[in-house]
């Protein structure tokens, strides 16, 4: 038996191994080298790139990823949840309701980025028709900016905070309210009372989903902010494209790697079944 | 299992048809910098294949092929890149032989500072930075200072290059832009920084269409991509600023890596050739460093004031040159810092 | 509950489904635009037309279409062996690295790919092509397709092969005969869903492609950040169509 499963597990444990792991241990060893002239690496030890990291420069850099990251979360819970809490209720028609949610996000990343760039563009279709109404006359500055790049993670990640509020929003037992109501609550306090403390692990689960893959985003701030609004995604990729800073780039990955797994440590708790 | 074998069999089977035996040569240049006939006349000529792919910046360019096994045959560096990358040990010596139009070159061309001896590099076309603007903006900006002025706000963008970008900010501060001094550079990232909240954003010759709509008001932008949008639109102007601007000459080089050296040489040796050269000077828009070309080119496009300026104007350019390795360095550190900032 | 606030609710769900389709459907819609402008001037099929004789693009579908291909057999293969291996016993090592290679920022695992591939092509004489690509590819198709599987395997009732081993069958054969014909709709999903993330990447694979390997998102990044073609539009629309249907037949697999 243990022979077999070793046959069936070898092949995933070879490409893990050589196409994941070795990668990240690459750049960890790199992260302690020194920058070539004009770029590349030479075998100086050097823990310079942690200790520029260490720089306010690139602190704000975390806090705008941290903010742009924090503010799309919330806004995709509180756009999210009222939708959840409708797709619960409507009965024979959830899966459709679901799958309306999902089927965008299954659509090409790029192009739901590019989508907006359309939208929001000063020829885009929202300016066009706000100056074609007379509301405006000249372009709003919709692009280029942090709330063009949050308003195209929101679109990009809201099914995904959807999705585990509609999981537990379906388990609540509807008895609870039953009761709530009986003794004399309001909706409100119902909601906010017996409703949103059952959902807490929903929630979690949403926001983690959320809030991690914003953290590492580069594509939506790279397209939408126009490259002026730097997130830690595009400091990374621009050290290792067009600045040739490796062990840079290569600290930076790696600070990025340990915040996103204290992240999971401390929201990702072991009463879950896992995934794999 | 069959349906994979089939599949890897299809996959196999259908690569192999459509496989070409002629050679392929794989040249990386700047966007539209040569005329859409060249590549298919030399393939038709030389019964070959060209792959023929485009960068918006050296930086992008160099990222590409410092690895030294890139893919890439033949690229086209500025002149200060050229040296860099000669230190890295990524070029091919250039054999004259191989080249007899090397001749048709500009006098000075045929010696320039970065390559005394064309040993390595055979130069191309020359650009230069200015600002090119729309004529809604009134009045026109006539210096990098202009660049910095509050009624532009936020419609206003600069190139995505750090010796451009510094370049700037250098000549707006009265420096060279090929100085080495640390204070001065450091000065310069501090007005680049404070111009930040004005800009829109930092991009190359893909700002172009904006520049045409309207939805740019000025940008630092190369006079060949200002003379491209000039053609499509009569309301976009170029600019020589009045403290002094950047003169690129470009050149292409063979990387060591190529596996088709001969048939390289035989491509530049063919943009070379003064008709080759001055289609693709004219189709590019750009200034040619080919005097047999230039010959051949029609007067309207020879007395074009943006490519061709007046001697005062060109007496204001300033060459860029090569840096030592802690400058470029120090530039690739500020870029960084500007860009987060 | 209260018919007013139950109406309230319903008229905010369709705003918010609204606001998930429209932009998909606005961009769908001006790629029938006969004019390069955000004003309709009349309904055109110019763009696909100019989409589909451009040379670069159809190189650029072709080489995604083999990437995703290869890299989705290889992928489901091996992703199912491994889902099939963890379901008889934990290995906590490499589903924890599985789970990993899934939360990691992909923009750090194109990074530590490159500098991997740098480093192994100093002692082997390649280059960045299609083949590391297919590489990359599959390395984050994997986590994908054993969660997939392992979410169907979860469904088979154990004692079904325990029964086959009785009969005298091996494990092989317990495996090929009676758990992969009932897993097999899971595993198609699953293949789908490779397919799905492999077609669409582009931030991993531009940085490990090369001169050679240039793949559809790719050509439409550096045609969205040239800004103004409806080109890009009408490439859209045909990537969104081709997807949605690849993933409406998944979900159908995936509950069959």
């Amino acid at each position: 038996m243990n022979r077999l499963r070793a046959w069936f597990l070898a092949p995933s444990w070879i490409v893990t191994v050589s196409l994941f792991l070795v990668p990240l241990a690459i750049i960890l060893f790199y992260s302690f080298l020194t920058r070539g002239n004009y770029g590349g690496v030479v075998l100086d030890w050097s823990s310079d790139s942690y200790r520029r990291l260490a720089d306010p420069l690139y602190g704000m850099i975390l806090l705008r990823t941290f903010w742009i990251a924090g503010v799309s979360s919330l806004l995709c819970m509180l756009l999210g949840f009222p939708l959840a809490l409708f797709i619960s209720r409507s009965g024979a028609r959830k899966n459709l309701y679901l799958s309306l949610v999902i089927l965008p996000f299954w659509t090409s990343f790029l192009v739901r980025t590019y989508a907006w760039m359309f939208l929001l563009r000063d020829t885009g279709l929202i300016n066009t028709a706000l100056q074609s109404m007379g509301l405006i006359h000249s372009p709003l500055p919709l692009l280029y900016n942090d709330g063009a790049v949050i308003l195209g993670l929101v679109y990009s990640y809201l099914p995904f905070m959807v999705l585990p509020l509609y999981a537990t929003l379906e388990r609540l037992d509807p008895n609870l309210l039953e009761a709530a109501a009986d003794l004399g609550a309001k909706p409100g306090a119902t909601l906010m009372r017996v409703i949103l403390p059952l959902c807490a692990p929903g929630i979690r689960a949403g926001t983690v989903l959320v809030f991690i893959p914003c953290l590492g985003a580069y594509l939506t701030p790279d397209l939408l902010g126009g490259g002026k609004s730097v997130m830690a995604g595009n400091l990374i990729q621009n050290q290792f494209t067009n600045a040739r800073d490796w062990p840079f780039g290569s600290a930076a990955a790696l600070a990025l790697m340990a915040i996103v797994m204290l992240l999971l440590l401390a929201f990702v708790r072991s009463d879950q079944e896992g995934l794999l | 299992m069959n349906r994979r074998c089939f599949l890897m069999a299809a996959a196999a089977g259908l690569g192999a048809c459509s496989r070409d035996r002629r050679p392929r040569l794989n040249v990386f240049n700047w966007s539209t910098y040569i005329d859409p006939q060249t590549v298919p006349k030399f393939e038709a000529e030389f019964g070959a294949r060209v792959r023929y792919s485009v960068y918006e910046g050296n930086e992008e360019m160099l990222a590409r092929v410092m690895s030294g096994n890139s893919g890439w045959d033949i690229v086209f560096p500025t002149s200060y890149i050229v040296k860099p990358m000669l230190a890295n040990d990524l070029l091919a010596p250039v054999h004259h032989d191989l080249l007899p139009n090397l001749g048709n070159l500009e006098p000075h061309f045929q010696k320039p500072d970065w390559d005394e001896r064309l040993e390595w590099s055979v130069p191309y076309m020359v650009t230069a930075a200015g600002i090119a603007y729309n004529r809604k903006l009134v009045p026109p900006p006539e210096a990098w200072e202009d660049m910095w002025s509050k009624r532009l706000g936020g419609r206003i963008t600069m190139l995505d290059d750090p010796f451009d970008l510094l370049g700037a900010c250098l000549k707006k501060l009265g420096r060279s832009i090929n100085t080495s001094d640390a204070p001065e550079l450091r000065q310069a990232q501090q007005a680049a920084i404070a111009q930040k909240p004005l800009l829109r954003a930092y991009v190359n010759a893909e700002v172009r269409d904006q520049l045409v709509s309207g939805d740019v008001l000025a940008a630092q932008m190369w006079n060949t991509t200002a003379q491209q949008a000039m053609d499509s639109s009569s309301e976009v102007a170029f600019a020589y600023p009045r403290e002094g601007y950047a003169v690129y000459p470009d050149s292409s080089v063979i990387l060591r890596e190529s596996k088709h050296q001969e048939l390289a040489h035989q491509f530049i040796n063919f943009l070379l050739r003064p008709d080759i050269a001055a289609a693709n000077a004219l189709a590019a828009r750009t200034t040619t460093t080919n005097w047999a070309a230039r010959k051949l080119l029609p007067a309207e496009f020879r007395d074009n004031e943006t490519l061709y300026p007046s001697p005062d104007v060109v007496a204001r350019g300033e060459w860029a040159r090569t840096m030592s390795p802690e400058s470029q360095r120090l530039r690739d550190r500020l870029w960084t810092e500007i860009k987060s900032a | 509950m209260k018919g007013g606030r139950r109406a309230g609710l319903a008229l905010y769900a369709v705003f918010a489904l609204l606001f998930l389709h429209l932009p998909l459907l606005i961009l769908a819609l001006f790629s029938f635009n006969a004019s390069r402008f955000t004003v309709w001037q009349g309904f055109s099929l110019h763009w696909y037309q100019e989409a589909f004789h451009d040379a670069e693009l159809a190189e650029s579908t072709w080489n995604s279409l083999i990437i995703a291909a290869v890299a989705t057999v290889l992928s489901t293969v091996i992703g199912t062996l491994c889902a099939y291996g963890l379901w008889k016993r934990r290995a906590p090592v490499l589903s924890n690295s599985l789970y990993l290679s899934l939360v990691t920022p992909e923009i750090v695992t194109g990074i530590s790919l490159l500098a991997f591939y740098q480093w192994v092509f100093r002692f082997l004489h390649v280059q960045l092509g299609m083949h590391t690509v297919i590489l990359a590819h599959i390395s984050f198709s994997i986590a994908y397709v054993v969660i997939v599987v392992m979410a169907r395997l979860r469904t088979v009732d154990a004692k079904l092969e325990e029964a086959a081993l009785d009969l005298g069958a091996n494990e092989w054969q317990a495996f090929r005969f009676v758990t992969l014909p009932v897993i097999w709709p899971g595993v198609i999903a699953a293949a789908l869903l490779a397919f799905t993330v492999s077609f669409d990447d582009y931030v991993i694979t531009s940085l490990v492609a090369g001169v050679d390997s240039e793949t559809l998102p790719m050509a439409i990044y550096a045609l969205a950040r040239r800004g103004v073609s409806p080109m890009v539009n009408a490439i859209s629309a045909v990537i969104v169509f081709g997807l949605g249907v690849l993933i409406l037949v998944s979900e159908r697999l995936r509950s069959a």
